[in-house]
């Protein structure tokens, strides 16, 4: 269970994130929307302590997130996988390197500084890439790819860092169509499947109701709509989005989920 | 998620054996690089008669000049090294800007769009070249038994070194200028000349103008040491008080130099930000 | 017109400091041509092969000394450019969050890059003796002041997105430098290195003249002592090493530019 108790984040004399308190129970599938500029990013990177809140407490079950430092950081920050909008890959590295970096923290530092990866852990690294038809790529490099590849070479990193939660900041908003719904349609299937509590931040109201469990919605850093996506009237949208309400609810276009089912074939891992 | 124990191993080696296969020439090339550049460093460790208890030795040497030079102090000389900074700069000055007046030429026949010659594009290379090979105080050396010890020297020594490498940089920013205004001159009726002068070196003088900035702060660094073959600035003064072992002068020496290198990259800064606006130098 | 008037006075002001004697130069002028006429030997198309055996008597030995100074320049730059790799991550503003310790590096690196290389050789040939090891020193400190801010500007310079995606996953300092920077920076510092090597052939030459190793002990003594076939003989086999190298550099660093990118 992560539970956040009044973060807040400033940056100057202004509040980016503002005494924000939240409770996401394992296993749920929670976005975050509001308009660019709401806090939405800077909130999530605080989790996976990118950046580190000005006040509050952020924690993981038992454990004070805000409070570790060094190797145990360094541990959660493992257990808290992370999907960017611009996919942070190592660009001149291949496929394979990429993905091998969400086996770091259990890679000797040694082995892992001159690239020695175990035959298991290329092994996991493959079998990730293959659930997204990219294991042929592996000694491609990443920056020869396409945005959509790329986002699902970093999914498969976060995968293989075998997580207890995902973070995904606005994963879909440089990707068109087809891709956003490979990489929505992931997202869904690894947190039904494997029960990993997912955390996404999502600038389109359409795709948040479509597979979020719950919404928070943000304004001005801080939270000002929780509640399953069907409380969410279309006043409340136009007071979270103002003036750009009309372009996050247009519904053409839109992916939908896959309907899940527990134990589907192609769901499993290979 | 993917767990050791949910992955299919074999399925997957056979159909991607390529991403299991160790790369072994990858990996013996790249070993054999490593080694022989840490067998050359061993080598020649060996060849300089390294020892690391002379090495330690040396340190504790080092160590002990070092306490000795605080606090830095210029005795009783205070005014003659002032002078001689002053001699110092005088010589990167007018070194610098000697060397770019004569270059200036020197690099018209040496770029290609000037001079079409090639035998002529290429004597006048190599021949900067050959200029620019020697060092400075190499030169500085020759000039001694031309004119004398002393700062003119010195100023000489710059002056024929950066001619070379001015020649080279001036001709390379030639080459690189657009052809267009030249065109536009000759053909309003202006000769050769004046399609240099009036075509080219508007475009160029910029550029010119930060290099020729950028060398005097270098050379403002050369001129301190110029001196320890005789060729005036303080240079003299920094070789005499290291071999008299007078510390705490030459630790006053070395933080005057640094100080006066500080303030010359600050005030050339500041002009070539005027100049040329915030642009990189091509060096 | 201003810079043209300042240009001028300064000008004035340096040839009365300089001591610039127009006379004396001009009256130097016909020794500093006779000089180069001197130097040069007396080469007879019937007794070439001799001639040049007697103008290049000490061949073997100055090619040894040359050696000696190609090694200082590589052992230098080599050492020179590992402490500046170490400290350029150190320098730069995006990887290092305390001030404290960017100051203190930079401060450090400047230091090391201001003060001239001969001025370290003299104090190091005070404390280590005559001979080769103060060239070496000498010449790495210096090049790890140029290097190290030339890396540090490249290493601000870098994409951030994957040393965030790194540091998400919770990988080390020096995994996040190795996976997330150096793939993006490594062919400029080669090429950087390169250069610098270029640059200190040049400057390891001349530490000879305070004692510090290799062929300028060689020059200085035979310019001093004015036998003048030594001095255009030594200084041509400079010229054609320091030719060759600049053109081995060049080769390689247009290489490493084309093959920009293999990751290793």
């Amino acid at each position: 269970m992560l539970r956040l108790e009044g973060v807040t984040k400033s940056f100057g004399d202004k509040r980016a994130v503002d005494q924000v308190s939240l409770v996401v129970p394992t296993g749920q599938l929670v976005g975050v929307i509001g308009r660019s500029g709401a806090g939405k990013s800077t909130l999530l990177r605080m989790i996976n302590r990118l950046g580190d809140p000005s006040h509050g407490r952020i924690l993981f079950g038992d454990t004070d997130i805000t409070a570790l430092k060094g190797r145990a950081l360094r541990q959660w920050r493992a257990r808290c996988a992370m999907i960017f909008q611009q996919f942070n890959l190592a660009g001149r590295l291949d496929v394979l390197n990429n993905v091998m970096m969400g086996r770091l923290s259990r890679v000797g530092t040694t082995r892992a500084l001159l690239k020695l990866w175990s035959e298991d852990d290329r092994a996991i690294a493959l079998s990730a890439l293959d659930q997204f038809d990219m294991a042929g790529l592996a000694a491609q490099r990443a920056d020869t790819l396409s945005g959509g590849q790329q986002q699902r070479v970093a999914i498969a990193r976060a995968m293989v860092q075998e997580p207890d939660i995902i973070l995904a900041d606005e994963p879909i908003a440089s990707l068109d169509p087809r891709n956003t719904k490979i990489v929505m349609d992931s997202l869904l299937r690894i947190n039904k499947h494997f029960g990993i509590t997912v955390v996404c931040n999502l600038h389109s109201l359409d795709t948040a109701r479509a597979y979020c469990d719950r919404l928070v919605g943000m304004a001005q850093g801080k939270v000002v709509f929780d509640g399953a996506p069907q409380t969410l009237t279309d006043d409340i949208a136009r007071d979270l989005y103002g003036l750009d309400a009309g372009e996050v609810m247009d519904t053409a276009g839109t992916a939908l989920p896959l309907p899940v089912q527990e134990g589907r074939p192609s769901l499993a891992v290979a | 998620m993917i767990r050791q124990t949910d992955v299919d191993r074999a399925g997957l080696k056979e159909r991607y054996p390529e991403t299991f296969r160790t790369p072994v020439l990858a990996h013996a090339v790249y070993l054999t690089i490593v080694t022989a550049g840490a067998g050359l460093v061993v080598y020649a460790l060996w060849r300089f008669g390294f020892s690391p208890a002379k090495f330690l030795d040396g340190l504790g040497k080092l160590g002990t000049v070092l306490t000795l030079m605080v606090p830095p102090d210029p005795g009783s000389q205070l005014w003659k090294y002032v002078a001689a900074l002053g001699e110092t700069l005088s010589i990167a000055f007018l070194g610098t800007l000697g060397a770019a007046i004569l270059a200036l030429p020197a690099s018209m026949l040496a770029a290609k769009n000037v001079v079409a010659n090639r035998f002529v594009h290429f004597a006048s290379r190599r021949f900067l070249d050959s200029i620019r090979g020697i060092d400075t105080l190499i030169w500085a050396l020759i000039w001694i038994n031309v004119v004398g010890l002393g700062p003119f020297a010195g100023i000489l020594a710059i002056m024929t070194s950066d001619f070379g490498s001015f020649g080279k940089l001036f001709s390379e920013a030639i080459e690189a200028s657009d052809r267009k205004p030249v065109d536009g001159v000759t053909s309003a009726g202006g000769s050769d000349l004046h399609g240099f002068r009036f075509g080219v070196l508007p475009q160029v003088l910029p550029i010119l103008l930060s290099q020729v900035l950028y060398y005097f702060e270098s050379n403002t660094r050369s001129a301190t040491i110029i001196g320890i073959v005789g060729a005036g600035g303080i240079g003299l003064y920094l070789a005499n008080e290291i071999a008299q072992a007078e510390w705490q002068s030459v630790a006053f020496l070395i933080l005057m130099i640094l100080a006066t290198v500080a303030a010359i990259d600050w005030i050339s800064a500041k002009i070539r930000f005027a100049v040329i606006g915030r642009r990189g130098v091509v060096a | 017109m201003l810079g043209l008037v300042l240009v001028l006075v300064f000008s004035v002001l340096s040839a009365w400091i300089g001591e610039v004697d127009p006379a004396k130069f001009w009256n130097g002028l016909p020794r500093f041509v006779s000089y180069f006429h001197d130097i040069l030997p007396q080469l007879r198309l019937a007794s070439l092969g001799a001639d040049l055996e007697e103008w290049f008597w000490n061949l073997d030995g100055w090619l040894g000394l040359l050696f000696d100074t190609l090694l200082v320049a590589y052992v230098g730059t080599l050492f020179g450019a590992i402490a500046a790799f170490v400290l350029c991550f150190l320098a730069s503003a995006n990887l290092t969050r305390s001030a404290t310790l960017r100051f203190a590096s930079r401060r450090l690196l400047e230091f090391c890059r201001t003060v001239p290389e001969i001025v370290f050789a003299l104090m190091f040939v005070y404390a280590f003796g005559f001979g080769a090891m103060p060239g070496v020193l000498a010449i790495a400190i210096h090049t790890a002041g140029a290097l190290g801010k030339q890396f540090s500007e490249v290493v601000e310079n870098v994409d951030m997105h994957p040393v965030d995606g790194l540091t998400a996953t919770g990988a080390t300092y020096v995994e996040t430098i190795r996976f997330g920077v150096v793939p993006q920076i490594l062919s400029n510092f080669m090429s950087y290195s390169l250069l610098r090597f270029e640059i200190n052939v040049r400057g390891a030459t001349v530490l000879g003249f305070v004692g510090a190793g290799g062929i300028g002990k060689e020059l200085i003594s035979s310019i001093r002592q004015f036998y003048y076939a030594d001095v255009s003989a030594i200084l041509l086999i400079i010229i054609a090493t320091v030719f060759l190298i600049d053109w081995l550099t060049e080769r390689l660093r247009h290489r490493l530019l084309s093959l920009d990118g293999a990751e290793q």
